[in-house]
């Protein structure tokens, strides 16, 4: 090891001590290595932050337009905080995710603490709590999907899309589109039956903004019922 | 509105009828009948039960599932079972559950002794565990906030905490978030939970998820000992359970009382107990000896007080602070007006009121209740900010909002923490309450004046009217025949204000229009400047006042009694020498520091009865005693809606510290007074003698719940004004309006700055640092061009610089 | 019965072009029967849909006309919530109703806001049916146009606002008072009953909350009349009903059918059964959450009495067949994962049971369980069932228990095999549930991965001696 190196090491380790040190509960702890965790299981509070009250509108910036949508959805209600699923959804489009910053500006314009929006984002699986990529890619992977390839078609998705921070690929609970399995739901259309041999088409539609997989889109089916389009057989 | 009233039912338990009142939970029930059924997340304070534990499930004959008995109303002739086979081994599944993901790490868990998961695991579990999974896991302790650590292992999602914070407190910051197994009790992007109730909590969590941190590991429950008193912390004297050991207070607890603060504290009454124990804590009779305090032996300090005081003699003053008890605010005026022979005491913060109007205002017949807060049809909260003023009100304020469907309206110079749940805020000048008094009497009464005052009160007038009709109409037609039931929440600064005479008159004739007399459950509702503001002035701490509201003894001094600003005026300008302070800085407590800084600067002596060497009594006290804390006192406070309660010793007084009572009483003997006072029950039985209205009273009577004066039948003797007061012109407000009326925040207070878990509430300034030529350089012989350096207050300006 | 021959009141021409849109539906007498309705009074109306029989198509299967006779009379707010939260496994039925006849639906909302007195409307939607809301967003706005969603609805004097409402994402919305709380913008968690949503509900006002397909056969019975519509059917399970088929079968789809007909005739007539060469291991007769039927049940009628009678329910109508080419423990673990994922964490028994369950279920998988867990796992489905807040606990806990009880064999096969192939001798089979762990945890290699760093007291000691131990 030459002295470069070794000087580097001791300062990779000294950073890592002091960093520790710093952190002060950072060191690793042998009775969590097992996985058992769940997210934010370290969440910890910044005490020099101020409390997190309805934020000011003096001091949130919020995009006029995000701020109309808002209030327009919140005007569709007989009481306002009905709107918190619209407007989180909207601002999510804005933002990319349930962002602190978006969850603040939405808190503003419906006048309620951020706190209670992100009680309410980390409950829905469609409002994502960290960055995600802005095509989305839910992979149907519940038992009827599954017993049809599901499982497989996620990996292979996944893979393929593995280092895209385009994509945020995620394997769904059911998405009531079973007659279609295996399937996905590329930026909310709805494709399949899916084989391993439609996923790189599938990105590039949805890259490209061409529409995804246009034959296999489940809009154009039609109902697998024979006796549906047999002309009138309504009774009485 | 009207109170739900019980009416009882039998029904069956466990083979075993029962009477209990109808539709009260079943667990509630139960106890009447000495069954337990037991409970993590049910907690009646909290509203309406939510079923989310599922402990309590029990068996109804007639419904095939069990059913939850914390969310099920008992009927007569229910027949219901706690033990049988079926509702055992849910009870045992429910505890198994809970503890699958908990670390039962009980030997080092603070809850641990006084733990409902242990104490339920242990009369309701099964014995054995068959989980052999690992454990969920969270990084613990972590902080939650300066007060609050959170243990998330141990937490059992009972959502108590989050249902304070979102029902009760409604501060909404406190939250679940993620879903399922994985949910975890939360802030926002990690902000620390910092509200005024934050540490109702901590008393709420069934489990050791969330524990005080100053009191982490200092006692376990099997070595300390309960001892119930009273905070006079602020004028809302929530009643408190003090955890004690060694002599020392350790934690203060909520003692559940729902005719003063429905079992809920607000953090600095729960937190500030840490005051009592601290360093900066004066436990020794100080003497200014050279410039400088130094500890003295209590003959000295005080036959050095006696002789100053002797000295000045009717041309005394003395001051009373909220802290005082009633027996040391009597026996305080009696020193100064029968043993100096001056008629200058005041309690008051500022602004003397006719002695008519403490009388109009103080009538039986026209006094709410605190629970009327929660009841009342609507409620106006003129010229008050519960939260800063007396923080529990405002607690239950929320409550009346969302439970009982109170209409609140608020009437303020500042914008207030109650705007959002408040259907009106009106928003008037500062210093303009009285003359929005006046606008609403004109609206009540249709009358011509409406426009005028509301706009010597800087309000709108449509807001004004709105306000009116807000009150004429609360309750709705129901309420037209049972009587509208309006409570006025005043604060004392509304009648301390400038015109605040002609302001209290308006008030009075506002609760005439709208009958508060003859309606039950309507009234007014002062708070008071000072914790103990209602007490001090019963029991005659007022200039011209004596015991009991009666005019004060002629003692023949020289002049008319003077107000507290009064006699810093006498003070200032030579015609007062010597100035007795209670539990009171003015320098702090009092409006217009300039002008208190000037007097105390002019006295020819100071004698201050404090805890802590704040700034006037640092600088300019002569004489300092050494003060008891609540904790430590033994004697009566009264609650702002006419509530007598007794302080009791919980703690024993720290280094020389002698009672309150006691070190008046030794002083007046060195004025050749005898105060007859010899122990604490005596003196609190010459206030009952002293003071009309509380004829007959005893300290037993008075135990540990407090009694309203206006309940007894010695009311009657309230020296009612013999008729309506005289009113007065509304004068034009001065430009410094809102500094005249000067207000305190409740945690603007020492017990806040001196207690460490705490200091972080305490409003720091930025001081500025100043540097000046020393004025006595050559007096303290150093050379003549000697700087020192001050720190100035920005927000006092140079005019606060110390002389 | 030919399927064929099967009336069909929801389906029929469902995929002409454009019945989307207002004017094709009203070519094929769309609204008429909203007309009808508004002639006749709400009593009227609510005696027709009593006289249908109409049983809930959600899952519940309540009556709908009974239901909406809950709602108490006088003038008030009171709310009409159509559940589009189509989330429970296998089912998409919903979904195409809504897509292809949005104004069916539309025109069933407004004839029961008629009926029940409601004078808001709103249809929640799960989010991730984006077309489907798109459309019906559409389809509103076509029907306010003309004049038969808002205020005095052809002149009849009944006004209804209506909002099409987008989900985010939570199969616990579905259940309806979890939906309500959700639709008030809060976590969708499940509410304590009483009070019913009849009562108190949206906005603590009464409210009625109906499935899609409920709404949407509305008009029918009120076109055919209740009594006629209850003739179609089985005796308690009147008229036809939509079945979602999916899985392991040739022609997954949706059907409509009437009820009580062979579930053998839907299988394997309609969808066309297992692909050659498989049989039918076990089958959902109605969603996930129903517990499983095996191929010895497939003569059994497809109603809501006689699926009960069968050991199961009817549900949604969501039948999931499973061939024998799956292992029954994936299927098993595939299902008590998702009733994880979904459980909204409020209550004890479904927070900790259904994570409990699958830690279980993956000790199976890897090998590291022993016959005894399959006790222990039927237990703990025993302490779920009938003791959570709502019904998503015994949702897993029931099609879970019925695996158990129908496969135990090849649970235990699989235990065994799991352990062979980690070199693992046989488990005890007969020793009691505890004295197996002991085993388990004496024998070093049996630890997971990382056990040994597991803190104390999550492995005990001497099994029975931890008083009050998890």
């Amino acid at each position: 090891m030459s002295a470069r190196e070794r000087d580097e090491a001791l300062e990779e380790q000294l950073d890592t001590v002091l960093r520790s040190a710093l952190a002060g509960r950072s060191r690793p702890v042998p009775r969590f290595e097992h996985g058992s965790r769940v997210p934010g299981w370290d969440e910890a509070v910044d005490l020099e932050k101020d409390p997190a009250e309805i934020p000011d509108p003096a001091d949130t910036d919020v995009p006029p337009a995000l701020r109309k949508e808002i209030e327009a959805h919140m005007e569709r209600y007989p009481e306002r905080r009905s709107a918190v699923l619209p407007a989180l959804m909207a601002a999510q489009r804005l933002h990319g995710w349930c962002s602190p910053q978006a969850l603040e500006q939405v808190a503003c314009v419906m006048r309620v603490t951020p706190a209670y929006l992100e009680s309410v984002a980390s409950f829905y699986d469609m409002l994502e709590t960290a960055p995600a990529g802005r095509h989305r890619v839910y992979v149907c992977t519940n038992i009827s999907c599954s017993m049809r390839g599901a499982d497989e078609l996620y990996t292979a998705v996944r893979d393929a899309a593995a280092g895209d921070a385009d994509f945020n690929v995620r394997a769904f609970e059911c998405l009531g589109a079973c007659d279609i399995a295996p399937m996905a739901s590329v930026d909310g259309v709805y494709v399949g039956p899916l084989g391993p041999e439609d996923v790189p088409r599938l990105l590039d539609d949805a890259r490209s903004g061409r529409p995804v997989l246009a034959e296999k889109q489940l809009a154009k089916r039609p109902v697998a019922d024979p006796g549906a389009n047999a002309g009138d057989q309504t009774a009485g | 509105m009207p109170r739900p009233q019980p009416r009882w039912i039998t029904f069956s338990i466990d083979g075993r009828e029962v009477r209990a009142p109808e539709n009260s939970m079943l667990v509630d029930a139960a106890k009447h009948g000495d069954v337990e059924i037991p409970v993590f997340c049910y907690e009646p304070k909290l509203g309406q039960p939510v079923g989310a534990c599922r402990m309590c499930l029990v068996e109804i004959e007639g419904i095939p599932k069990l059913q939850t008995g914390c969310s099920t109303p008992v009927k007569d002739g229910m027949v219901v079972y706690t033990q049988t086979e079926r509702v055992k081994t849910a009870q045992q599944s429910v505890v198994e559950f809970l503890l699958i993901n908990h670390p039962l790490d009980c030997p080092v868990c603070d809850k641990g002794g006084e733990c409902p998961l242990q104490d339920i695991t242990f009369g309701w579990g099964g014995g054995i565990s068959r989980y052999i999974e690992p454990k969920r896991h969270f990084v613990k302790p972590l902080e939650l906030s300066p007060l609050v650590a959170i243990d998330r292992e141990r937490c059992i999602l009972c959502y108590r905490c989050v249902r304070f914070s979102q029902e009760i407190a409604e501060d909404y910051q406190l939250v679940l978030v993620e879903r399922g197994a994985e949910s975890y009790v939360a802030t926002f992007d990690g902000h620390p939970y910092v509200a005024p109730f934050s540490g109702n909590i901590v008393e709420l969590c069934p489990v050791g998820a969330l524990t005080s941190r100053p009191y982490r590991f200092r006692a376990r429950p099997w070595d300390v000992e309960d001892a119930g008193s009273v905070c006079t912390f602020c004028p809302a004297q929530c009643n408190v359970s003090l955890t004690v050991r060694d002599e020392r207070a350790l934690r203060v607890l909520a003692r559940e009382n729902g005719e003063v603060d429905d079992g809920w504290l607000c953090d600095k009454g729960r937190f500030a107990y840490q005051s009592f124990h601290v360093d900066e804590r004066i436990t020794e009779p100080l003497l200014r000896d050279g410039g400088f305090l130094r500890p003295v032996s209590w003959e000295r300090a005080l036959a050095e007080a006696a002789a100053g005081l002797a000295r000045a003699g009717a041309r005394s003053g003395a001051i009373a602070g909220g802290q005082s008890t009633n027996e040391e605010g009597l026996l305080l005026s009696r020193l100064v007006r029968e043993g100096l022979g001056s008629p200058h005491v005041d309690s008051r913060r500022a602004g003397p009121l006719p002695l008519e109007l403490h009388r109009a205002l103080g009538d039986p017949a026209l006094q709410a209740r605190t629970s009327d807060l929660e009841f009342a049809h609507a409620v106006l909260v003129l010229d008050a900010d519960p939260v800063n003023d007396a923080p529990i009100f405002d607690l239950r304020l929320r409550k009346g909002a969302r439970r009982h469907g109170l209409r609140l309206a608020v009437a303020s110079a500042q914008p207030s923490s109650l705007d959002a749940t408040a259907a009106l805020s009106v928003r008037h000048a500062p210093g303009g309450g009285p003359a929005l008094a006046l606008a609403l009497e004109a609206a009540l009464s249709d009358g011509p004046d409406l426009e005028s005052h509301a706009k010597a009160a800087g309000a709108h007038a449509a807001q004004v009217r709105a306000l009116a009709d807000l009150l004429r109409g609360a309750g709705g037609e129901e309420a037209a025949t049972g009587g509208r039931e309006i409570v006025i929440l005043w604060g004392e600064r509304f009648a301390s204000a400038p015109n605040g005479a002609a302001g209290a008159a308006a008030l009075l004739g506002i609760a005439d229009a709208l009958q508060m007399r003859d309606t039950e459950g309507a009234g007014l509702l002062e708070v008071p400047a000072h914790s103990n503001g209602r007490g001090l002035r019963e029991a005659g701490v007022l200039p011209g006042v004596g015991p009991g509201l009666a005019p004060a003894p002629e003692v023949g001094g020289p002049g008319l009694p003077r107000d507290a600003r009064s006699i810093a005026d006498g003070l200032a300008d030579g015609q007062l020498g010597a100035l007795y302070l209670l539990h009171c800085d003015p320098l702090r407590d009092l409006p217009d520091r300039e002008l208190w800084a000037r007097a105390l600067g002019a006295a020819s002596m100071v004698v201050a009865h404090a805890s802590f060497l704040t700034e006037a009594v640092r600088e300019h006290a002569d004489v300092v005693f050494p003060a008891e804390a609540y904790a430590e006192k033994e004697g009566t406070v009264v609650h702002p809606d006419g509530r007598l309660q007794r302080l009791r010793p919980a703690i024993a007084r720290p280094g020389a510290v002698r009672g309150g009572w006691e070190v008046l009483a030794e002083l007046a003997l060195r004025l050749d007074l005898d105060l007859d006072a010899n122990d604490g029950t005596t003196v609190s039985q010459a206030l009952f003698d002293a003071v009309p209205f509380y004829a007959g009273l005893t300290l037993d009577e008075i135990g540990g719940r407090g009694v309203r004066w206006q309940e007894r039948p010695a009311a009657s003797a309230f020296p009612l004004p013999d008729g309506p007061p005289a009113r007065e012109q509304l004068q034009p407000l001065p430009q410094d309006a809102e500094d005249l009326a000067g207000h305190r925040s409740v945690w603007d207070a020492q017990e806040v700055e001196f207690s460490p878990s705490l200091e972080f509430l305490f409003p720091h300034r930025e001081l500025l640092r100043i540097e000046r030529p020393l004025a006595r350089a050559a007096a303290a012989g150093l050379p003549p061009a000697a700087l020192e350096v001050v720190l100035v207050d920005p927000e006092q300006g140079l005019d606060a610089l110390p002389r | 019965m030919a399927a064929t021959s099967t009336p069909k009141l929801l389906f029929a021409d469902i995929d002409e072009p454009g019945l989307h849109t207002r004017a094709v539906y009203e070519r094929r007498g769309g609204y008429e029967s909203l007309r009808k309705a508004l002639a006749m009074s709400a009593e009227e109306v609510l005696a027709e849909l009593e006289a249908s029989g109409l049983r809930g198509r959600g899952g519940a299967g309540f009556s709908m006309g009974k239901k909406a006779s809950f709602l108490p009379k006088g003038a008030m707010d009171k709310y009409l919530v159509c559940n589009a939260d189509e989330s429970e496994p296998g089912t998409f039925k919903d979904r195409e109703l809504m897509q292809k006849t949005p104004h069916m639906l539309l025109e069933g909302i407004v004839i029961a806001s008629y009926a029940a007195g409601a004078n808001r409307g709103f249809i929640y939607i799960r989010g991730e049916y984006e077309l489907q809301a798109d459309i019906l967003d559409a389809a509103l706005a076509e029907a306010r146009a003309a004049g038969y969603v808002g205020e005095d609805i052809l002149g009849s004097g009944h006004s209804l606002s209506l909002v099409v409402h987008r989900g985010a994402g939570a199969y616990i919305c579905g259940e309806e008072t979890a939906l309500l709380d959700s639709l008030e913008g809060k976590r969708g968690n499940p509410r304590l009953k009483p009070p019913f949503p009849a009562n108190q509900g949206l906005y603590q006002g009464p409210t009625l909350i109906n499935n899609v397909e409920t709404l949407a056969t509305v008009p029918a019975i009120v076109r055919m009349g209740g009594e006629q519509y209850a003739k179609l059917g089985a005796p308690g399970s009147t008229g036809t009903k939509l079945v979602s088929v999916s899985g392991h079968v040739q022609r997954p789809g949706n059907y409509e059918i009437e009820l009580g007909i062979p579930s053998r005739e839907i299988i394997y007539g309609l969808a066309g059964g297992p692909p050659e060469g498989r049989r039918v291991k076990c089958w959902f007769p109605g969603g996930s959450s129903a517990p499983v039927l095996t191929a010895d049940d497939l003569d059994v009628p497809y109603d809501f009495d006689s699926m009960g009678k069968a050991g199961s329910m009817l549900g949604s109508g969501a039948i999931i067949v499973i061939d024998d080419s799956t292992p029954i423990l994936a299927v098993a673990l595939k299902v008590a994962k998702f009733y994880r994922h979904e459980s909204c964490g409020k209550c004890t028994p479904c927070r900790e049971g259904t994570n409990w369950t699958v830690k279980m279920l993956e000790r199976i998988e890897t090998g590291e369980a022993t016959p005894m867990d399959l006790e222990i796992m039927a237990s703990v489905q025993e302490h779920i069932i009938g003791n959570c807040l709502c019904v998503l606990g015994d949702a897993m806990a029931m099609p879970i228990g019925s695996m158990i009880a129908k496969f135990r064999d090849e649970f235990e096969a699989h235990i065994e095999a799991a352990r062979a192939s980690r070199g693992l001798g046989a488990a005890a089979g007969s020793e009691t549930a505890l004295a197996a762990q002991g085993a388990h945890e004496d024998d070093g290699r049996l630890a997971p991965q990382g056990a040994g760093a597991q803190a104390p007291g999550e492995h005990a000691g001497a099994p029975g001696t931890q008083k009050g131990g998890a």
